[in-house]
């Protein structure tokens, strides 16, 4: 009787550490092994006032690409703090430009803004973050990302040391964003999050971030300032950024299945042209940035998939439980970023089956 | 056998005439018309106007392939009966563009968002209902209409919105901006969408170029009525929308337009979703009747009789289409009514666009039917502390006036409703209510026939002021006062641009008395949804402007302030403390001797051989010790005299 006392806390302790490993594991597991499912953007422009017209064109420009290169606008929260298209002040109304020479449009014919004018605050910013709204709040205001979700974040406005200015009356300090971008974290928000910031001092707001998966640019380090690239005499005011505008440079030569990866993008900043030095952080960012292709965040790409018929494919003969084992490195890619393990291949790769190209239907799977 | 052979005959033609009463095609319909009217005022009015009408979903089901299906799940999960919600920027300009008929009634609403809605749910649970359709709103129109959500900034009025069940809430949001993003949901509701139709002349850059852009969406349903002849649900659409054509023809020359002028785009592709796609052009009566004098003197001239009904030798316009049918508004006695000129979009296609132009032959001026009277309302007192709301309303003599009242012989009374929601921070004093006559005081209530009013709360509801007012006939003008005092805001309450002021919602002014609508001779003509809306009998409904009420707001770069005027005071009180403690007498001196006896500058030389000269002396070169003392008085003279000579030349020079 003794020696089985004995053994109690023994076994109770090896269970313990059998348990813990188990949970560490799944947990630490869980980032390289969800699958990649959708992309969402979250776009904020936190400035108000006529003057701050570039504010809202670096968004809307980045609104375009996104838009552009295949992010449809279910999954683009757009919050905008003040009305510029339509203004009084406005020459071209509904028309808002990013560069003098007026080729283009960013307001469009297809615009859908979510957060307005004085809905864009701190505090609903956060709530889009955390998912923590109102049970009224309808569903295109929300942010309904899932564990497998690539997330852009994009922040533009006037900000500086750790902080973020809202409409020149609140400030998101960069602990509240990193405590925000923790709570999704382990609520299982996302799997990867790219945050790019367009302040001054920009790099000091995801100074305080420490969750895995997240990748941070911002527009100039500490103590520097970003400035505005040109002056539109035209509509009065400066028009874009000069981060964004090289961002946007960098994009426009680009269409939905180009390969450019993120290193690229981030070793295109130059800075003696953008008068400040654009920093990035991928600490807490597992995969090399030269794997990673810019429509991982910035787009969305939807990806085809032969199959003989419908039916066929997920009869209950061929059914298996798929696992999901996703290969980190996407290096074999290139355009077939395609899933290993879904029954599909099985039935491809059965020489019984004869894969017709012509009489099959197109299995659709979102894959950017 | 043969009783029983009739009976079965018998029952058998029982059933086929019963099946033919029962068959009535359920359908949902879709139709869509565009009317344009010039404006006085170089101007042209363009109003489109979309009908959806899906069947009740007891009988037809819950599956629409033309009505949005959005709305349908809006109303059925809110249970809404009747709603309201338009966007507007500009103000309908009363005085110019008419206020007595139908398309100003419907359609000239206040700026920013308007919404008002009627529930068929429990009375307890309206507010719930209200707070949600908002939000549901907010998220389906890009806008924030979630604001009114809160008691704050909604009212219950009992009179004005035509119901009286309790169960109507109405808000507003003054300062809402309207752009694209709110017309792109609207262009989605419709089933072809901005793609084919009438909505491809909606250029967006044109429409809010415009003097006044108002799009609006009324949805009306029976569903949840308990009767069993319920008409299922209509959603009307309108964007009503005043333009002023580019064209330049001469100054006093109307300026001449055409569709693809004033939107940038002709129609070139048909809606085949919908019944019927026609533009109308309307002329009003007024400007008919300056057309048929123009005709009589010309007439009159040329001692030559004119036959035709009006279109082709029209001397004051012409239009560049034929159109399909002329419909004549059926006038009163002194004037024949206005014409509409039906043009049919249906086959039109890209290889031959509809545009439809209009050219002005020669200068005419008309005027608009304008409503008994019309209102304006403004502030009076100044400061932060306290000031006036006044309504002030003047007779248009207007003589189309048509009464649906008896005309009484001895006295003639004109009624006019008011309603007015003010926000909490607007403190209203309701009983220094004045009413001014012709501009004399009234003392006695008699002209105020029926009141409501609901006090505000103080960061609960608004106040609200519902009266119909009973003037005589005959009153040239009428003023009615309210005084105010301006309430305190929490800090956390004040918008980030609180400077610009606070908004009080325009007031609604109506005629009960008065319908606003047209009549046609042709019966058949109510098929045409456009139509027959035009001859619904609404009210006439004006809106007042929006006020703008500058608060006391802090000062909200205290903090900054406080800091920098405390750094400053410690500044110099340390300053000045640790001066005082490490000061030597004398110590200056002696350190400024020091740095003189390494050498003496050219300066002190020249002006030591000055003064020598001056006093006469014998020039030496300054000895060592003495330099010092010498150079720094020396300094000291040259500085004072330099600084007072610069000072006496900018007086001299600069005054």
């Amino acid at each position: 009787m003794a020696t089985s006392f004995k053994f109690k806390p023994l076994t109770i302790s090896i269970l313990l550490l059998f348990l813990y490993n188990a949970i560490a594991s799944s947990a630490s597991g869980s980032s390289s092994t969800t699958m990649h499912t959708n992309n969402w953007a979250i776009l904020v422009c936190t400035s108000r006032f006529w003057f701050n017209y570039r504010h809202m064109a670096n968004t809307l420009s980045l609104y375009r690409t996104v838009k552009r290169l295949g992010i449809p606008d279910e999954r683009i929260i757009l919050m905008l703090a003040d009305d510029m298209a339509c203004n009084a002040r406005n020459k071209y109304p509904a028309q808002v430009f990013n560069n003098e020479n007026h080729l283009l449009n960013l307001y469009g014919d297809n615009v859908e803004v979510d957060y307005r004018g004085y809905e864009v605050t701190v505090e609903n910013f956060l709530r889009i973050l955390t998912g923590r709204h109102e049970r009224a709040v309808p569903r295109s205001k929300r942010l309904l990302s899932d564990e497998g979700s690539h997330i852009l974040l994009y922040m533009t406005g006037h900000g500086g040391d750790e902080f973020l200015k809202f409409q020149d009356s609140e400030e998101l300090q960069s602990h509240d964003l990193a405590d925000a971008v923790k709570q999704m974290k382990e609520k299982r928000r996302f799997k990867e999050l790219l945050i790019m910031v367009d302040t001054c001092q920009a790099a000091t707001l995801f100074s305080q971030l420490q969750s895995p998966g997240v990748l941070a640019i911002g527009s100039s380090k500490k103590g520097e300032n970003s400035y505005s690239h040109h002056l539109d005499s035209d509509v009065g005011v400066s028009v874009v950024d000069r981060f964004t505008f090289y961002t946007l440079a960098f994009f426009e030569s680009l269409n939905m299945y180009d390969n450019a990866s993120l290193s690229s993008l981030f070793t295109s900043y130059n800075p003696n042209t953008l008068m400040s030095t654009a920093y990035y952080r991928t600490d807490l960012y597992q995969r090399r940035l030269e794997e990673v292709p810019v429509t991982n965040f910035f787009g969305s790409v939807m990806e085809t998939i032969h199959t003989d018929s419908p039916y066929r494919a997920f009869s209950n003969r061929y059914y298996r439980k798929s696992k999901t084992e996703m290969p980190s490195d996407q290096s074999g890619g290139g355009n077939r970023r395609a899933l290993k393990d879904l029954d599909i291949l099985e039935e491809l790769a059965d020489p019984k089956l004869n894969v017709r190209p012509l009489q099959s239907t197109y299995l659709l799977v979102h894959e950017g | 056998m043969s009783r029983l052979e009739s009976c079965l005959l018998m029952f058998l033609a029982l059933c086929s005439v019963t099946q033919s009463i029962n068959v009535e095609e359920l359908n949902e319909e879709f139709t869509e018309s565009l009317l344009l009217r010039p404006l006085p005022d170089r101007k042209v009015l363009a109003h489109f106007h979309f009908r959806s009408s899906a069947p009740p979903s007891k009988t037809y089901g819950r599956h629409h392939h033309i009505f949005p299906k959005s709305i349908y799940q809006l109303v059925h999960k809110f249970q809404v009966r009747e709603m309201e919600l338009s966007f507007t920027q500009g103000r309908w300009n009363y005085e110019r563009w008419g206020g007595f008929d139908p398309i100003s009634s419907s359609n000239a609403k206040p700026p920013g968002v308007e919404l008002w809605a009627e529930f068929d749910v429990p009375q307890d649970q309206v507010d719930e209902s209200w707070k949600n359709l908002t939000h549901a709103l907010s998220g389906l129109f890009c806008a924030s209409i979630n604001f009114l959500e809160h008691s704050t900034s909604y009212s219950a009025p009992q009179w004005s919105f035509g119901s009286a069940s309790g169960k109507l809430r109405y808000g507003t949001l003054p300062r809402e901006a309207v752009c694209t993003e709110n017309l792109t949901p609207w262009l989605k509701l419709l089933p072809c969408r901005d793609k084919a139709g009438l909505s491809l002349l909606m250029d967006r850059p044109s429409i809010y170029r415009g003097y006044y852009h108002s799009q609006r969406l009324h949805l009306k349903s029976d569903e949840f009525g308990a009767s069993e002849m319920s008409t299922g649900m209509v959603l009307e659409q309108t964007l009503t929308v005043v333009l002023r054509p580019d064209t330049f023809s001469g100054k006093a020359l109307q300026p001449s337009w055409s569709l693809s002028s004033l939107f940038g785009r002709s129609v070139s592709r048909k809606c085949s979703l919908s019944s019927s796609s026609n533009v109308y052009a309307q002329f009003e009566q007024n400007l008919l009747f300056e057309g048929d004098k123009l005709k009589e003197d010309r007439e009159a001239l040329e001692n030559a009789i004119s036959v035709g009904d009006g279109f082709e030798d029209n001397p004051l316009f012409e239009l560049s289409l034929a159109p399909k049918r002329v419909i004549k508004e059926s006038g009163n006695l002194q004037k024949a009514g206005s014409i509409l000129y039906e043009f049919s979009v249906e086959d039109s296609n890209e290889f031959k666009p509809f545009d439809l132009g209009l050219n002005w032959k020669v200068p005419v001026a008309w005027s608009c039917p304008q409503a008994p009277l019309q209102a304006s309302r403004f502030l009076l007192g100044s400061g932060n502390e306290r000031g006036a709301i006044a309504i002030s309303m003047k007779s248009t003599r207007s003589n189309n006036v048509e009464r649906t009242s008896s005309y009484d012989e001895n006295e003639c009374w004109l009624r006019v409703g008011i309603f007015q929601m003010v926000p909490w921070y607007v403190k209203v004093y309701y009983h220094t209510l004045k009413l001014f006559l012709d501009g004399e005081p009234q003392s006695s209530m008699e002209n105020i026939e029926k009141i409501l009013v609901s006090p505000s709360e103080d960061k609960v509801s608004t106040g609200v002021l519902e009266m119909i007012l009973r003037l005589p006939c005959s009153v040239n003008t009428a003023a009615l006062t309210l005084e105010f005092d301006k309430g305190f805001l929490h800090i956390d309450e004040y918008p980030p641009d609180a400077n610009q002021g606070f908004d009080i919602p325009s007031a609604v002014i109506h005629f009960a008395d008065f319908v606003a609508n047209m009549s046609f001779h042709d019966d058949s003509l109510k098929q045409v949804p456009i139509l027959s809306k035009l001859q619904e009998e609404v009210p006439v409904v004006s809106y007042t402007e929006v006020l703008l009420v500058p608060l006391t707001t802090p000062d909200f770069s205290m903090p900054y302030n406080v800091i920098t005027i405390t750094c400053t005071v410690f500044a110099l009180y340390f300053g000045s403390l640790l001066n005082a403690l490490r000061r030597r007498v004398g110590e200056e001196e002696r350190l400024l001797n020091g740095k003189g006896a390494r050498k003496a500058g050219p300066l002190t030389l020249m002006i030591s051989k000055l003064s020598a000269k001056l006093r006469g002396k014998k020039w030496e070169p300054p000895k060592q010790s003495e330099s010092g003392r010498s150079s720094s008085k020396y300094k000291l003279l040259a500085k004072v005299v330099l600084v007072a000579g610069v000072a006496a030349a900018w007086q001299f020079y600069f005054q």
